[in-house]
């Protein structure tokens, strides 16, 4: 008797724990939606409908063909092939060079450590409005404007967010840990990537999604820096549809952001298992 | 490098610090389950397994570096390929303008010689489409120029263009908006396009001259105007008529106009009277017709305060659209940023409640493609005849950089766009109505126009004849100017302050704001 | 994950001689505390070693190469502007403290903007942080589905700024939307919607702001698969009942992480542009006119860029001393398994 309630007491729980995630999830995405109906919708009569999900005119491949055709005679896949190759190699860099300064910071007593912490905590309070212009001058003389160099320099070489994420999580692991490994004669490195590494995976999976979708959809510097179509990241070329002032494509627009969230969504849901599989479940299983 | 150094080093250094002896994946495949890093099990006696292991992960990170200096050097090299192959057009830190003179005579030597002209233009889809060919047809014709097209949305576009300004590396051509052009003049980025008028690069004889001066900045013509736009109603001639209302009449009033949209919205039960996507309110430019009408100019000529003298103008136009929102018949501020939400395209006069709106009259051309029973008529008047509150706007400019080495060359294009047939048949008028009044009577003949574009071309005759003078080009300031008048109305609107007061606060502020951008 | 029980146990069994339940929760959690203490002793001997020197900048030098070269450089550049009447177009002259006196003596609008951004800044953080913890301990446990949960509540952080968000959430909160007619059919009924009202349109901003709670989110649900579930073990074997167990484990292995989404939140908080301008630009009224949205138009529609550098710097400040104090602060309740202040 008691276990048959509590059986159905669990499922009960499960149940509400469904339906109230669900509705909240719904709630969360439906400006997804709304975009994802819109881009079946026919330019013309968009706004006719605008608040309805469920499109009156179908205009879906007019609309994800001329997505696919770009804008400015540059195809939709070269903005895609440029952004990914300008993300990945800003997240790699981003993530590992912040690992280090992370490292440097919690577990190594050098001269100055505090002083550059603060820079750290400095560079994320300065509005970038103020800074974008400065930057392009000092891109100019190093003649990288207009070049993919400089959409990825300012990710590459970390970032405080990142800095200070690992930080905090670095500090939260025990320092007996790397004693034990110095003992052994585990080097630094060996340290970071053995024994800190390992634990502070989901940290590092964390980073790895935010950098990644910051860079993906990074806008304004980019729109400062760069000029030639054929190199524009996505978010650039999705800025290129519109124009207050004239007629708009706003289906094509609609179904280039479609295409555009698409990678980000798959990385996010590939990465996320990685979440679940944190170190800390495997003291679970073994 | 210096980036690959700083690898470099490390690796370098790493000998000291590298002695585990765990290669160097748990960082790069997580997908492993059950990585395992029990200390305890490490045995501190391997050191020849451990010099081995430290060996490969020094491999390891070596090849990282070097992938990331690697990753940063192509891109770089791309980078400086492509700099190179443009030294000649952009660069030189020396903003201060070189004689014109000298600068013509630099052109004719480079006459014939290749050059490459950076062009940059704000636009949608469309635009960037064929504007792309057109540069390609103009190449076609003059093989040895070549472009570099920088096209952009309008967000955006100033923000760049004023830190390739700040940088004096403008592109060579830049289309230039009347809401800047006088900032862009002032502080000599722009160069004046006189001498090319004068020595014929660029023709200006079928170019209304009130319409050229618009783009005379002081003594300085910073901009060719390519396009005009005049003020008008744009009205629905199905919502006009299920409301049983008669089209409107030249020489209407502001009291017809009001009571038509009353008609209308008493009838629909929606707003009637809307004025471009933004309301009446979002820049200055219904306002300046209304202070026009009343006598006064906007602006004083020096640009550095208000032209007219009497608050009550202000104050008259703030109060006549807040009855209008109190009856329902003007959408209030917050329908109005509801209404521009949803852009030209969703605008109600589009869809069909509402039946009038106050734009520029390539209003109906631009929605022609979904509703095509709208129709352009001429704004309101106050009653007395002859009030000359029109003028004729000009729609956008091209402008050359005063940094430009191919200036004489971009002038010729620039000519080429406003004056040849074969330019205009690729931009069929989506610029605006041409300036080239050659261009214009070309178009009507070629039959190509749709009918919204023939109300449109036709509707310059029209409102030109009644139309007053050009005002001088609006003072520095002007966007934060727009900005404190919408505030201004918007106190009123939201029934926090009188019309009265409003109008003083705006007189104050936009004092204020012209003398400090116009010392 | 043998080797954090190694240690936790070799703790344990030093606690072992205070306490009769050498293997409490509790315990493992008050003995870090103590060793903080130890360690921060230490501390005070600060002499570097130099081979920690070295090592330290080495780590540091990849990072400090790309902070000189796309911060430092830049931020000195914006402090002498801000001294300048740099307008973008010409050739910046100095005016000394001209700037910063106009910020604090004629700017009616900065008055406007710093209480706009104080205020979006006090209801968002507190709400988004709870809201964020609430539900990455909901989605913490095993349930099945657990993935496509997370993914459904990370996406508005992803499609934060678009602009189909702007037009989605000007049509929820409009005055034909769905909140309207919510709010109508509870008897409530006015004029103007809550975007056009100028009383409530920041509330629908911050509203936004928490919808957003995705990284929040994301960085809590890191930490807490970080809290080594030997911890909750113990907690089990002691019988403890569940929020128990949540304050005297979760929450105060969560304090870093929690200290980290504050700062974060803080700062981003101060900068907030995005949600102002993509939805309200400002409006009604200046009423969401946020600080930076403010400073972003001085600099580039009304070309006034030595005043808007001049108020970048005032915020940096504003935001530099709530840094500086919260980071005081955390002695006090933050807690380190590193065992570091």
């Amino acid at each position: 008797m008691a276990m048959a309630g509590k059986r159905k007491k669990k499922t009960l729980d499960s149940v509400l724990f469904h339906a109230g995630t669900c509705l909240l999830g719904l709630l969360m995405v439906y400006p997804l939606l709304w975009l994802l109906a819109s881009s079946f919708k026919s330019n013309d009569t968009m706004f006719l409908d605008a608040y309805s999900l469920i499109p009156q005119v179908w205009d879906a491949a007019a609309n994800y063909a001329s997505a696919m055709t770009g804008v400015g005679g540059v195809s939709f896949l070269t903005f895609l092939m440029n952004t990914v190759v300008v993300t990945v190699i800003g997240m790699t860099g981003c993530v590992i060079i912040s690992l280090f300064a992370a490292y440097a910071f919690t577990r190594i007593k050098f001269w100055g450590s505090k002083f550059f912490f603060g820079c750290v905590m400095m560079t994320m309070m300065i509005p970038p409005q103020v800074m974008v212009v400065p930057q392009y001058i000092i891109l100019k003389k190093l003649n990288l404007i207009d070049t993919r160099t400089a959409l990825v320099l300012p990710w590459f070489f970390g970032g405080a967010f990142f800095i200070f994420l690992l930080v905090q999580f670095f500090r939260g692991i025990p320092k007996e840990l790397d004693e034990a490994a110095e003992i052994d004669g585990c080097g630094k490195i060996g340290i970071l990537f053995h024994i800190l590494v390992p634990v502070v995976r989901p940290a590092i999976v964390t980073a790895s999604i935010f950098a990644f979708y910051w860079i993906w959809q990074d806008f304004f510097q980019p729109l400062i820096f760069m000029s030639t179509t054929r190199k524009f990241t996505l978010s650039l070329a999705l800025n290129m549809f519109l124009d207050p002032n004239s007629y708009n494509n706003y289906g094509g627009l609609f179904a280039m952001s479609v295409l555009s969230l698409l990678p980000t969504i798959v990385f996010f849901i590939i990465f996320q298992r990685y979440l679940v599989d944190g170190i800390a479940m495997d003291g679970i299983k073994g | 490098m210096r980036a690959g150094t700083v690898f470099g080093k490390m690796a370098a250094f790493g000998k000291s610090l590298f002695c585990c002896q765990r290669p160097l994946n748990s960082m790069f495949i997580f997908g492993e389950k059950s990585y395992n890093t029990d200390m305890k099990h490490r045995a501190v006696s391997e050191i020849k397994q451990e010099e081995y292991e430290m060996k490969r992960s020094m491999k390891k990170m070596t090849s990282i570096a070097l992938a990331g200096m690697m990753a940063l050097s192509v891109t770089g090299c791309g980078g400086s390929e492509k700099a190179a192959e443009t030294t000649k057009a952009p660069a030189a830190e020396a903003t201060k303008a070189p004689e014109a003179a000298a600068a013509t005579e630099a052109g004719k030597e480079t006459e014939g010689e290749p050059v490459t002209i950076k062009i940059t233009w704000w636009g949608g889809q469309g635009r960037h489409d064929y504007t792309q060919k057109l540069l390609d047809a103009y190449s076609a014709e003059h093989p040895n120029v070549t472009f570099e097209a920088i096209p952009s949305g309008w967000d955006g576009y100033f923000d760049k263009l004023s830190t390739q300004a700040a940088s004096g590396s403008m592109p060579d051509i830049v289309q230039m908006d009347y809401l800047y052009i006088s900032t862009f003049a002032k502080n000599n980025t722009v160069t004046d396009l006189k001498p090319f008028m004068d020595d014929g690069t660029i023709e200006v004889a079928d170019i209304d001259e009130k319409i050229l001066n618009s783009g005379k900045i002081g003594e300085m013509q910073a901009g060719l105007p390519l396009s005009s736009s005049i003020l008008a109603v744009s009205y629905n001639t199905e919502v006009l008529e299920k409301a049983g209302m008669e089209a409107p009449a030249d020489g209407w009033t502001w009291e017809d106009y009001i009571a038509m949209n009353k008609a209308v919205a008493d009838a629909n039960g929606e707003p009637s009277a809307l004025a471009a996507t933004g309301g009446p309110i979002s820049d200055t430019n219904i306002f300046n017709y209304w202070v026009r009408q009343h006598g006064g100019s906007l602006f004083n000529e020096a640009g550095n305060g208000l032209g007219y003298e009497d608050d009550a103008i202000t104050a008259d136009f703030y109060q006549m659209w807040k009855d209008m929102m109190d009856e329902n018949v003007a959408p209030d501020p917050d329908e109005q940023a509801q209404i521009a939400t949803l852009g030209y395209e969703g605008l109600p006069i589009v869809t069909g409640t509402a039946a009038t709106t106050i734009d520029w009259n390539n209003m109906t051309s631009r929605v022609s493609s979904i509703n095509d029973k709208l129709k352009l008529a001429l704004p309101p008047t106050t009653g007395e005849a002859d009030s000359k509150g029109l003028w004729i706007k000009p729609g956008m400019f091209f402008s050359i950089a005063e940094t430009s080495k191919v200036k004489k060359e971009a002038a010729e294009f620039i000519n080429w766009f406003v004056n040849s047939e074969e330019a205009n048949d690729i931009i069929s008028g989506e610029r605006g109505t041409p300036v080239s009044s050659a261009i214009r009577s070309y178009m009507v003949d070629s039959g190509k126009l749709n009918p919204q574009q023939q109300d449109m071309f036709d509707y310059v005759d029209k409102a030109a004849a009644v139309a007053g003078e050009t005002p001088a080009p609006d003072p520095s300031g002007i966007a934060e100017v727009n900005e404190a008048f919408a505030n201004a109305g918007n106190s009123v609107f939201y029934g926090q302050v009188t019309a009265e007061e409003a109008a003083k606060t705006f007189r104050e502020e936009a004092n204020a704001i012209l003398e400090r951008n116009n010392k | 994950m043998r080797f954090w029980n190694a240690t936790t146990n070799k703790e344990g069994r030093e606690g072992a001689q205070e306490t009769d339940s050498p293997f409490s929760y509790e315990n493992q959690v008050t003995m870090q505390i103590k060793q903080k203490g130890e360690n921060e002793v230490k501390g005070k001997m600060k002499t570097y070693k130099r081979q920690d020197n070295i090592a330290g900048y080495l780590m540091l030098a990849p990072w400090l190469f790309g902070f000189i070269l796309m911060w430092l450089l830049p931020m000195l550049v914006s402090i002498y502007y801000s001294f300048t009447d740099f307008n973008l177009l010409n050739t910046p002259s100095l005016i000394g403290w001209e700037n910063y006196i106009r910020i604090f003596t004629q700017d009616k609008t900065f008055i406007k903007a710093i209480t706009v951004t104080f205020s979006y800044v006090l209801f968002l953080v507190p709400l988004r942080l709870a809201f964020a913890l609430f539900v990455a301990m909901i989605l913490n446990k095993n349930h099945k589905g657990l993935g496509l949960y997370r993914t459904l509540y990370y996406v508005p952080s992803i499609i934060g700024g678009s602009i189909a968000v702007s037009i989605v959430w000007k049509q929820i909160f409009g005055n034909k939307g769905v909140v309207m007619s919510l709010l109508a059919a509870f008897g409530i009924t006015q004029k103007m919607s809550l975007l056009g009202n100028p009383k409530t349109a920041l509330g629908v901003i911050i509203l936004m702001g928490v919808w957003q709670f995705g990284s929040s989110m994301l960085i809590f649900l890191a930490a807490l698969k970080q809290i080594p579930t030997s911890l909750y073990e113990s907690a089990m074997v002691d019988g403890a009942k569940p929020w128990k167990t949540f304050a005297s484990i979760t929450l105060p292995m969560l304090t870093p992480t929690i200290f980290f989404n504050l700062i974060l939140q803080i700062i981003n908080g101060f900068r907030v542009f995005t949600e102002s301008y993509v939805i309200t630009d400002g409006g009604p009224l200046d009423s969401t006119l946020s600080y930076v949205l403010y400073l972003y138009r001085r600099a580039f529609t009304y070309f006034d860029m030595g005043y808007s550098c001049a108020l970048a710097w005032v915020l940096v400040l504003i935001i530099g001393v709530f840094t500086v104090v919260l980071f005081k602060t955390q002695n006090n309740w933050v807690h380190y398994e590193s065992g570091e202040e």
